[in-house]
């Protein structure tokens, strides 16, 4: 009596009889059956190798500049607390040699940048007088600009017109005049001018902007814009004593007096105040997103807190920008304080299906987003990686005592988040942006001509506080023309 | 004792949960004999519980870490291989639930207990550990390697050799 | 698990006593940074003070572990053969952070035993990097101390040298006295009765540290991974050498009389009574103060 053998081949369960069972094919094949997997993790495992190899070499051949490197010599103008802001960075970017330093206040920012670069074997000549930079420096490729934003257009147009390439501090300049005849110099020279907005290169808001709005659309049609700058109280700025700079060289250099030496940002003619100092950048993501420029902008401003006899320009804005974009109108409303700082800075970009809350902070807004619920499902995009699984809320419940849900409260919406994470210095990925340029290897992220978008709408704004109604703007206001009556 | 007749796909289910867990003991074992540094002294100076004076006794002895460290990266891998090409299955599924003991004792997530090692994930009692622990125990029970593995290769080979003429009843 | 250490009990003395003293306040680093200043201009000192506060956000961004893009997180996340440029100061931190280590036997380990002498420091170059994964490196007590210092020097070259200057009272650098004052009056209390006045001091030119711990929180010992019982808190002082001694403010090495006590403060909670004596003699000039329980130990 033959058992029964279940579906394997197994002798069945009783264990009683059994049949000798020869090993057959089918048995060996069985058998064989899961040594394919062990090839498979083979491969696997080939493939990690290669992969971990492969990103090694990568990593030792960053960090050091390759030998066909080209090294550039650069200039750094205005050792200022942003110019060694961006020492710091630059310090960290490889093929750089820094040739000079120039600086009025030679006792002590000069000084110390000078000797910041001397420690990492660096061997700048040190200047008071850019254009004797300028003259004697015969190996110069490149110069970085951080001087007060009233001297940026004679910098800048000097420089250009000496064959550098040129990174300049934003804002272009404190006269639309002054912005134009930057980009004029620069379509002349045909030499490289980056201005200073780094977010540009930020690889958050680069993601932000080709992977989330161009490519998916994820916001949909963005509506308003709503963006804020919010600083405490702090003193003017000082200066030690024993450093203070002679009256003479002051006035020599357009300052009436080291105060102003130091808070030039606050004077007029010299700088724009908050809204120009941070609202610059915020305003310059409004129209890049947002893919227009304002049609027209309202503002309301004051000096509400500090002295006016040194503090000349507002130290509260509020403005309204009108934008006609591809997708229909928006508003682009920026606030900018400096008596309290509560929530900081961030920029908060609301569509019909999304909301995009960004800031430079890595710590602070560092890319959130939330969906519609009346919005397609974001699947394909957190699968493709453009932003984090959702992060569920919890359901807000009110309750007394008894704790029944008071349905009347809302759920919080999922929230993603862009799932990029910038390692280095803020500032250091828009001055690689422009090294990789000088060097023929990528194109600019904020050229001179689209920079000058920018200036134009910030520097609308002062003005439109002044007035104190809505000041329209016409498309040709964002295209730089050429004034040849007002060369230079 | 009796053996429950599986059915065909809780087979399969089964052979497939044994590769599985051969290939995880196999990633292990590899990865840390390739790599330059690996040394268990870290986990087990971090132990915790009613074990954790004899782990730091023997993280705390060069020699007998040294010991540790070969078992470890050696046995990982060995069972890792036996259990994906289903060989020795038994042996192999008794050495992962050995190694697997010995990881959850060093540090078992008893509350009252804390680790200094950041773990992911929140666990009481049961870990990540335990469930594969127990998953072993499954393939110990099971037969997989009799089914789908070299073992089946083997037994037909000494079942030929040494069976005599069959029983019946 | 709390390795936190508290502000350990340490206090200005009557400062409604000091007349013309002037309180300037800051947050970072999960702290109040504070600038005493008895210097005449009142203004002049608040520019100074605010000057000093850039100081310290500019090192927490290179050195706070919690920044995504700080020196330290670089660190943190390098692999095995990787390494990073980072600025001088984080080096310099490091680079006393791990002297430290050394001096301490281990007790004192801004690594938390994962592994800190693995670390590559190249200090000319200012690169750091690993040799093994999972070193995960946290200045957050000795960074207080570095911060203080160099909020020192800065204030010495603004020229307000009758100042006194703390990270959350648990690193205080006490520079000149306020003028009819031998010191700055300080007061060590017990961390868990603040009104228990324990000792008091009259400190000038000297760096002091505090750590305490609250009541059932435990500090880990990195060399046994064991909780320590019975040490409540531990304060250090050391004298701050001279201008002429520390040299410029050009040069690399500074003079690190926060940074170094704030290590030491860390330690001594951990050594033995009978280590921290052979310390102190060993140190001229160095001064510690331990709390078991409830008494109080100076050597």
């Amino acid at each position: 009596m033959a058992t029964d053998h279940d579906d394997k081949g197994h002798p069945n369960a009783d264990g009683a009889s059994r049949e000798p069972r020869k090993l057959d094919r089918r048995d060996v094949l069985k058998g064989l059956s899961t040594v394919p997997a062990l090839g498979l993790f083979g491969y696997a495992w080939k493939k990690q190798r290669e992969y971990q190899q492969a990103k090694a070499e990568e990593v030792a051949a960053s960090t050091q500049a390759p030998a066909d490197l080209q090294v550039i010599n650069v200039a750094l103008l205005g050792a200022g607390a942003q110019g060694q802001v961006l020492t710091d960075s630059m310090l960290r970017i490889t093929g750089l040699r820094f040739r000079a330093v120039c600086d009025i206040w030679t006792e002590y920012n000069q000084k110390r940048v000078v000797n910041s670069l001397k420690r990492f074997k660096h061997e700048p000549n040190a200047y008071e007088d850019y254009r004797e930079m300028l003259d004697k420096e015969k190996e110069l490729d490149a110069v970085i600009i951080a001087t007060p934003d009233f001297w940026h257009a004679q910098h800048t147009i000097d420089c250009l017109k000496a064959g550098k390439h040129v990174y300049c501090e934003k804002e272009m300049s404190t006269t639309l005049e002054g912005a134009r005849s930057m980009v004029a110099a620069q379509r002349e020279t045909n030499k490289l001018l980056q201005i200073g907005h780094q977010r540009r290169s930020n690889p958050r808001y680069l993601h932000c902007y080709n992977k989330i709005l161009q490519e998916a659309k994820m916001l949909g049609r963005i509506v308003t814009v709503y963006g804020q700058w919010n600083r405490g109280v702090t003193p003017d700025l000082g200066a030690p004593e024993r450093y203070v700079i002679p009256d003479a060289r002051l006035k020599q250099y357009g300052f009436k007096d080291m105060h102003q030496f130091r808070n030039w940002r606050w004077y007029r003619g010299k700088g724009g105040g908050p809204i120009v100092d941070l609202g610059s950048h915020q305003i310059d993501i409004y129209g890049w997103f947002l893919g227009a420029n304002p049609s027209g902008v309202m503002a309301s401003g004051g000096n509400l807190y500090y002295d006016p006899k040194t503090h000349e320009w507002y130290d509260t804005v509020l403005a309204v920008f009108d934008y006609d974009t591809p997708l229909g109108p928006a508003k682009g409303y920026y606030s900018t304080q400096t008596t309290n700082g509560s929530q900081g800075y961030f920029e908060n970009f609301m569509g019909d299906q999304g909301t995009l809350l960004i800031s430079e902070s890595e710590v602070n807004y560092a890319g959130q987003l939330y969906r519609d619920p009346n919005a397609p499902a974001w699947d394909e995009w957190v699968q493709k990686g453009y932003v984090s699984a959702p992060k569920e809320q919890e359901t807000k419940a009110k309750s007394e005592s008894t704790a029944i849900a008071d349905v009347r409260e809302s759920v919080a919406p999922d929230q993603h988040t862009v799932p990029v994470t910038l390692r280095d210095p803020y500032h250091q990925p828009h001055l690689q942006n422009f090294f990789d340029a000088v060097r023929g290897k990528a194109k600019l992220n904020c050229p001179a001509d689209e920079a000058y978008q920018t200036a134009v709408a910030v520097l609308k704004v002062n003005e439109a506080i002044e007035a104190r109604t809505r000041l329209a703007f016409k498309p040709e206001d964002f295209k730089p023309r050429m004034n040849t009556d007002q060369h230079g | 004792m009796e053996e429950a007749k599986l059915s065909r796909s809780a087979m399969i289910a089964i052979v497939l949960l044994r590769i599985v867990i051969g290939w995880h003991f196999l990633y292990e074992g590899i990865a840390k004999l390739t790599s330059p540094s690996w040394s268990a002294v870290g986990y087990m100076r971090a132990s915790r519980g009613p074990f954790a004076a004899l782990f730091k006794s023997i993280a705390n002895n060069p020699q007998m870490l040294d010991n540790a460290n070969l078992i470890t990266m050696y046995g990982l891998t060995i069972v890792g291989v036996l259990l994906m090409l289903g060989l020795l299955t038994r042996l192999a599924a008794i050495g992962g639930i050995a190694f697997i003991l010995l990881f959850y004792l060093c540090n078992p997530p008893f509350v009252g207990y804390f680790y200094t090692i950041p773990t992911e994930g929140t666990y009481l009692i049961v870990n990540k550990n335990l469930v594969e622990l127990c998953a072993l125990a499954v393939i110990l029970l099971t037969r997989s390697g009799l089914v789908a593995g070299l073992d089946r290769i083997v037994h037909g080979l000494l079942a030929g050799r040494t069976r005599l003429a069959p029983l019946r009843v | 698990m709390n390795i936190e250490h508290s502000a350990g009990g340490v206090g200005i003395d009557e400062p409604r006593g000091l007349r013309d003293v002037r309180r300037f306040s800051h947050e970072a680093m999960a702290t109040v940074y504070e600038v005493y200043s008895a210097h005449a201009d009142a203004g002049y000192s608040a520019q100074a003070a605010q000057a000093t506060f850039d100081l310290v956000d500019r090192l927490e961004r290179e050195l706070s572990r919690f920044l995504p893009n700080s020196d330290i997180t670089r660190i943190n996340h390098l692999e095995p053969g990787e390494s990073t440029r980072v600025s001088p100061s984080t080096l310099e931190c490091l680079a006393i952070a791990r002297h430290m280590f050394d001096l301490t036997g281990g007790a004192f380990d801004v690594s938390i035993g994962s592994g800190l002498p693995s670390l590559d420091l190249d200090v000319e170059n200012s690169i750091v990097g690993a040799t093994t994964r999972g070193v995960r490196v946290d200045l957050g007590g000795i960074g207080k101390g570095y911060a203080v210092d160099l909020m020192a020097e800065l204030l010495e070259e603004w020229g307000v040298h009758r100042s006194l200057v703390h990270g959350g009272f648990s690193s205080v650098l006490a520079l000149d006295p306020p003028p009819d004052h031998d010191g700055w009056p300080l007061t060590l209390s017990d961390p868990g009765a603040s009104s228990r006045v324990l000792a008091r001091l009259s400190s000038r030119q000297t760096a002091l540290g505090a750590s305490g711990v609250r009541k059932g929180d435990h500090i880990v010992d990195p060399r046994t991974h064991d909780p320590v019982r019975g040490r409540r808190a531990a304060w250090v002082a050391v004298p701050r050498p001279p201008e002429s001694a520390r040299g410029g403010s050009d040069q690399h090495h500074r003079a690190a009389a926060a940074t170094v006590t704030d290590a030491l403060t860390t330690a001594c909670m951990l050594l033995s009574l009978d280590e921290i004596e052979a310390l102190c003699s060993a140190t001229p000039g160095l001064e510690a103060w331990i709390l078991e329980d409830t008494e109080l130990v100076h050597f």
